[in-house]
């Protein structure tokens, strides 16, 4: 209660200190300013350095309540300074899609930063949340839409986009009456709309709901999607930013990378580069679920050592670190981690991939020692299987025959070479399907396989046991 | 002695020249049949074929039939009666009138030869549609 | 949905979504880009840039497997068969959908290549069940090759042994198609085709992963005039023929290459033959007529080559129809020949007469001193009407239409009367911005158009300039008038072809088009049409009635509504292959082949010669048409001078040299004189343009062939039975 408290009195302050930084951060920054040699850990992020201030809906989300803690400020002079100076600004940040990609968002918005042909341009703001374990878009949509509004103008200005579609999840009714009522209130104030913030640049967010299909969250899947045909991603080349939502030029973005993209701007991107080693800047929405004693979503610095996240935010693993089995950290789709990887590894881009994990979108799912490692991920196959849109040959068969593969080792009702030929199986479908939900369900067999093989192995042996007896 | 001259043969052969009716009846019997043989008549079924046996002539050759003279050159296996055919194949020794145990019900058909290749033949009725149906006026 | 409305409102028709892989045969407008050169397998090529790694590979002969491709389809990339490796990239590429970049070095057999396809080929077959040796495709079944080519020697899915294979409940989707759809592959061909070619948004998928099915969403039947070709499409035995299920193997078929003669556009056709038997017809490559597509009727009429059939000649005896033998039929119809004055014998051909017997028949005839033939279906002989040829065939040529930018259809139904036409309109509608006008009832042609009235009063408004649509037309570069045969046998026949060859006059003096840019085109629905009239089959009908002939001859004419009443007193002769209309009131009939049965020439309907193959015997009795009227020409005592076919066509290069250069275009040009002639004043007749082929159950039964046809009635039973169900 303490800490509540003590955030609500910072508020003005970290306003003041927010309009310091951004008088001072006149003159134009490049990568070359940034830090060359940057940190080597993030973690402690400091109460007034949050960018996300009611992330737990302690406060009104409306848009009163988000006046108060900064949103919309001076929001008009950031888009008097022009789309190159936003991307600059974000390039600056060196701030990463949140999505699970983690692709360079300064660059991503510049590739749709060219003279039109004629076309409309559209922001699209992917707000399907369906990825197990992940849930920090739900936050920002239910108790800060107007950092994710006020988002959108930003990032749409910087694109030259016409509108923002914001497609949201189906299954988040509050979410999307509550971003509807903060779209509305922010048309109503004149924030958006014809001649948004005063600044002579029109601007429209529609919302439009899904219809419970995770596939939906692939970019291509969800432009089909809003254009109202089955949600099956499209093949690229053409990619959307030549030929995307109803054919015109468009960016799908993450809900939390258009969200932090205003306080980039008004706080300054170099601001956002001091946290976290180089290349994975900034601060993070972190969830942690599973086994541990306090489950939460917090906004973390960028490279903060796992232990410390689940230790210092999470209360710890259920049974202490010492109890802990493994850890999923990018969301369902990335590899597990054994915990002796967990115990110096850090939450960021690179030092994942080095441990032939993914960063993701940081939903760290812990798992002690009591779990079922195989029905968990057997568990996470069976929703891979059951998301399948079914277009292309090795995620619509490879899945459904890993799923039975899975849940007889589930069982230990199989052959030890038959772990070779999951694994095989597993790589015949990553890399070879239109989208990447098929690498997304390939990833989670590798990876028990890669660290809990002697399970599988020792589950068969017991069920070959029981069956001669 | 006549034996050792062949003799014997000589007057075999004139033997059955006689039987089977002098010079003339031999050469209608050679005609038709392409061997000269004589035997005991065993009997003669309804249709005028006659049966003949002679045990001088090795087993499988000893019983013959021939042929009613009607039917002439179109002589055939099939126009032996059945009751005959047990005698003539040696399925038994007896025949047909001597055996008392042979069936003889009012319902037996009485015996047909094959017509095979004849214009009685039969011929069933086609179970399959023409592949061409032709147009039949009204 | 497919047109992309808002690309075009933007003008960018050159986008690349619609550029690539649509398949356009037309695509000489617009110039040449610079090529780039890629590698396949370290051979280099050089390309146009868009063309994909799969067209740049076909282009040195290298074949990459490929399901879902096909070239005359959107890409769909789903079946991901085709992966080959690009050098210097980690993620093997769809062949079918990735377009070559500069430089790329594609490897088509390396061991990342093979291994993927590898891999794609066990996905499909894990589904796929074993039934190849009672499955309908086997033997021409992509899979099975695939399978032998590219795939695994040996299986490693034991799940069989644990929880089996998959299964899809099948489909009913019309007396044509057999669904088995547990075969599926999804791969998408079908739907593809049904909304981009046929233009039915009847097939889609439903349900997704593992649970994707292809079907109808509800169950319907797929009411298609092209419907057919979904069975080609299909690279495994999900959809196969219905009328040919479990009938034969494709290697124990006889293939005999041939002519359509069904409707006039001439599509080339494969026959396939068993013991004397047609067992099946399906369609042969040819990209300036039918591309690779066929029309239901064409493809499943077949049957009717079977039924109804007149396997001997026939004679009155007892005022009824009795067999007799070929000298008795030829000597009564010699008689009555000799018989009758030279004024008062005249004769009628049908649809489906080829030209050998059409130049037998009027050499005859002109033998004895007559000159009274008929087409069945009549032709205005005023001004030009048959003297010019440019005002009787489609001058554009087929493959022309996909090149024009405005066509306006007058009283056709180029869906139903052409149904491959009608697909030219459609593909240059979807991607080429084609704008479709149409005078004449108001019928479903696939596509939008505008509907400019169903009087012919509107042909000229348009030549006037008084219509709204002119100004369209003004501004046309290539514009088109097509305009459908079976209004020329209005009364006012002459009228409707005398404004619309001053409309096309008046349009062609704008035209930017390429050069030879003819606008005027006749569509015809018969596919005799185009040689009788070359060879000056200038009677009519009703001069034939006015003549009131002593003797009839009827080539095969059956669908003119010739009845007894009109001609009491008149013997008639029917010389044909089908037992229908002409037989029944014949006094004698003569049995003659159907196309499949004889080696003849047609032409179609844009004057270009083709010739059929014999691809089984005529049945019983039945002869080649001009060998029983050479025959019937000895019995009268006026010997034809031919006695081989060779001689036949012999006589035909010496009335119309290009109706035996077959596979070529005559072109016509006389189009000044003919619009000259054709100056002749008159009035429209005041009842509104009408067609016989408005809907689908009209389109199944339109000749002998396809009367006789029971899957073709079936068919017509399938659409009624639907229409029904929706009301």
């Amino acid at each position: 209660m303490a800490g509540v408290l003590a955030r609500c009195t910072r508020i003005p302050r970290r306003q003041l200190g927010l309009v310091g930084t951004f008088l001072n951060a006149q003159q134009p920054k490049t990568y070359s300013n940034a830090p060359p040699e940057g940190k080597k850990v993030g973690g402690n992020l400091s109460d007034e350095d949050r960018i996300f201030t009611n992330l737990y809906g302690r406060h009104d989300w409306r848009l009163k309540g988000s006046l108060q803690r900064g949103d919309w400020y001076k929001t008009k002079e950031i888009l008097d300074k022009g789309a190159d100076w936003i991307i600059n600004e974000i390039k600056v940040s060196g701030l990463r899609g949140r999505g699970g990609a983690g692709f360079p968002s300064g660059m991503k918005w510049s590739f749709m930063n060219k003279p039109s042909d004629g076309r409309p341009k559209y922001l699209v703001v992917n707000a399907d949340e369906g990825e197990p374990g992940t849930c920090k878009d739900r936050e920002i949509l239910r108790h800060d839409p107007h950092k994710l509004v006020e988002g959108c103008l930003i990032a749409g200005r910087a694109m030259g986009a016409c509108a923002a579609y914001i497609y949201i999840r189906g299954e988040f009714y509050n979410e999307a009456s509550n971003l509807q009522v903060a779209i509305a209130e922010a048309y109503q104030a004149g924030l958006i709309g014809k001649n948004s913030c005063g600044s002579g640049y029109d601007f429209d967010i529609f919302v439009q709901r899904g219809a419970g299909a995770y596939i939906c969250g692939e970019e291509t899947a969800l432009i089909e999607s809003i254009e109202g045909k089955q949600g099956k991603p499209r093949l690229k080349p053409p990619f959307p930013a030549d030929v995307g939502l109803f054919g015109c030029p468009t960016t799908v973005t993450n809900v939390e990378t258009v969200a932090v993209s205003p306080t980039i701007c008004r706080r300054g991107g170099t601001w956002f580069a001091s946290f976290g080693r180089p290349r994975n800047s900034g601060t993070k929405l972190y969830n942690i679920s599973g086994h541990v004693n306090n489950p939460c979503t917090v906004e973390e610095e960028m490279s903060v050592p796992l232990k410390e996240l689940i230790e210092k935010h999470a209360g710890g693993v259920i049974g202490g670190w010492d109890n802990l089995l493994g850890v999923i950290p990018g969301g369902s789709s990335t590899p597990i981690i054994p915990k002796t990887v967990c115990d110096e590894v850090l939450m960021d881009f690179d030092d994942l991939v080095r441990v032939q994990s993914s960063f993701g979108t940081a939903a760290v799912i812990v798992m002690n020692k009591q779990t079922d490692v195989i029905k968990a991920i057997a568990r996470l196959i069976s929703f891979y299987k059951h998301e399948s849109c079914g277009q292309c040959t090795p995620c619509r068969e490879g899945i459904n025959w890993m799923y039975k593969i899975m849940w007889r080792f589930v069982e230990g009702n199989a052959e030890e070479h038959e772990i070779d030929m999951l694994w095989e199986i597993s790589k015949q479908i990553e890399l070879h399907t239109i989208c990447a939900l098929g690498d997304g369900a390939a990833w989670p067999v590798q990876g028990l396989i890669r660290h809990f093989r002697p399970e599988i192995e020792s589950r068969i042996q017991k069920f070959k046991c029981v069956a001669a007896n | 002695m006549a034996k050792f001259f062949g003799v014997d043969k000589v007057v075999r052969f004139f033997q059955i020249v006689r039987d089977n009716g002098g010079i003339r009846g031999s050469l209608r019997a050679l005609y038709r049949r392409d061997e000269l043989k004589s035997g005991t008549l065993i009997g003669e079924d309804k249709y005028g074929n006659r049966y003949f046996e002679n045990n001088m002539h090795f087993y499988g050759r000893n019983r013959w039939v021939e042929y009613a003279d009607h039917v002439g050159l179109d002589y055939n296996a099939s126009q032996v009666p059945p009751e005959w055919f047990g005698w003539l194949h040696y399925k038994t020794d007896l025949p047909p009138y001597k055996d008392p145990s042979r069936p003889n019900y009012k319902w037996m058909l009485d015996h047909t030869e094959n017509m095979t290749g004849t214009r009685d033949a039969y011929m069933p009725y086609s179970t399959t549609r023409p592949k061409i149906e032709a147009w039949k006026p009204k | 949905m497919l047109r992309l409305p808002l690309i075009r409102a933007a003008g960018l028709s050159g986008c690349r979504l619609g550029a690539t892989g649509l398949h356009t045969t037309a695509s000489k407008l617009q110039a040449p880009p610079e090529q780039i050169e890629v590698f396949i397998d370290d051979i280099p090529v050089l390309v146009d840039p868009g063309t994909t790694v799969l067209q740049a590979a076909a282009k040195i002969g290298v074949e990459i497997p490929r399901f879902c491709y096909h070239e005359r389809l959107a890409v769909a990339g789903n079946c991901r068969m085709c992966l080959v490796e690009i050098e210097k990239q980690i993620k093997p590429v769809a062949a079918c959908a990735m377009p070559v970049m500069k430089g790329w070095r594609v490897k088509t057999n390396s061991d990342l290549t093979r291994k993927a396809r590898e891999g794609v080929m066990e996905f499909l077959l894990v589904n796929h069940p074993l039934d190849c040796p009672i499955c309908d495709q086997g033997g021409e079944c992509d899979l099975q090759d695939q399978s032998m080519a590219f795939g695994n020697d040996r299986s490693r899915f034991v799940d069989i042994n644990f929880s089996g294979k998959r299964a899809v409940e099948d489909k009913d989707v019309g007396p044509l198609i057999k669904t088995v759809m547990t075969r599926c592959i999804h791969c998408t061909r079908c739907i593809r085709f049904a909304s981009e070619v046929a233009g039915v948004d009847d097939l889609g998928t439903t349900g997704r992963g593992s649970d994707m099915q292809v079907g109808t969403y509800v169950e319907k039947m797929f009411l298609s005039e092209l419907s057919g070709n979904v069975i080609d499409l299909c690279p495994v035995g999900a959809l196969t023929s219905k009328p040919y299920a479990f009938v034969a193997r494709p290697w124990e078929t006889r293939r005999t290459d041939s002519i359509d003669v069904l409707d006039a556009v001439g599509s080339n056709i494969v026959v396939s033959t068993r013991s004397g038997e047609v067992l099946r017809v399906l369609p042969r490559l040819n990209e300036e007529i039918n591309e690779e597509w066929l029309s239901d009727k064409s493809r499943f009429a077949c049957d009717g080559l079977k039924r109804q059939r007149l396997l001997t000649p026939m004679m009155k005896v007892d005022s009824k129809l009795q067999p007799v033998e070929w000298e008795d039929a030829l000597v009564a119809a010699s008689r009555a020949l000799q018989q009758a004055p030279a004024t008062k014998i005249a004769a009628v051909t049908g649809k489906l007469a080829d030209a050998e017997a059409l130049i037998s028949l009027k050499d005859l005839f002109n033998k004895l001193g007559s000159e009274t033939l008929a087409t069945e279906q009549p032709f205005p002989k005023d001004g030009a009407g048959i003297d010019l040829r440019s005002s009787y065939i489609m001058n554009n040529k087929i493959a022309g239409i996909e090149e024009a930018d405005v066509v306006v259809l007058i009283g056709t139904n180029p869906r139903f009367e052409a149904p491959l036409v009608n697909t030219r309109l459609r593909k240059s509608y979807l991607h080429r911005e084609q704008t479709i006008a149409l005078i004449g009832p108001e019928v479903d042609l696939t596509y939008e158009y505008e509907h400019l009235g169903d009087s012919a009063e509107v042909i000229s408004q348009l030549k006037n300039g008084t219509h709204p649509f002119c100004a369209t037309l003004k501004n046309a570069k290539a514009p088109l008038i097509i305009l459908g045969a079976e209004q020329l046998g209005r009364s006012d026949g002459s009228k409707i072809l005398a404004e619309t060859q001053a409309l096309a006059a008046s349009l062609g003096k704008t035209v930017q088009a390429p050069e030879n840019w003819k606008v005027l085109n006749v569509l015809h629905s018969n596919a005799s049409q185009v040689a009788a009239l070359d060879l000056g089959y200038g009677s009519s009908l009703a001069e034939i009635k006015a003549q009131n002939p002593q003797v009839l001859f009827l080539l095969g004419a059956d669908d003119a509504d010739i009845k007894r009443e009109d001609f009491p007193n008149t013997f008639i002769i029917y010389l044909g292959s089908h037992g229908d209309q002409g037989a029944c009131i014949a006094d004698v009939v003569l049995p003659g082949a159907a196309y499949t049965e004889k080696n003849a020439s047609y032409v179609n309907t844009e004057g270009r010669a083709q010739q059929t193959g014999t691809a089984v015997n005529p049945p019983g009795m039945a002869r080649p048409d001009w060998k029983i009227i050479r025959a019937l020409s000895e019995f009268i005592g006026v010997r034809l001078p031919y006695d081989t076919i060779h001689d036949v066509r012999g006589r035909l290069e010496q009335v119309a040299p290009h109706l035996v250069r077959y596979g070529d275009i005559e072109p016509a040009n006389y189009f000044a004189q003919a619009l000259e002639l054709a100056k002749k004043t008159g009035s429209f007749a005041s009842d509104p343009l009408e067609l016989k082929q408005k809907t689908l159950d009209e389109f199944f039964m339109t000749d002998v062939v396809s009367r006789a046809s029971p899957t073709m009635a079936k068919c017509v039973q399938a659409v009624i039975k639907q229409r029904q169900a929706q009301l």
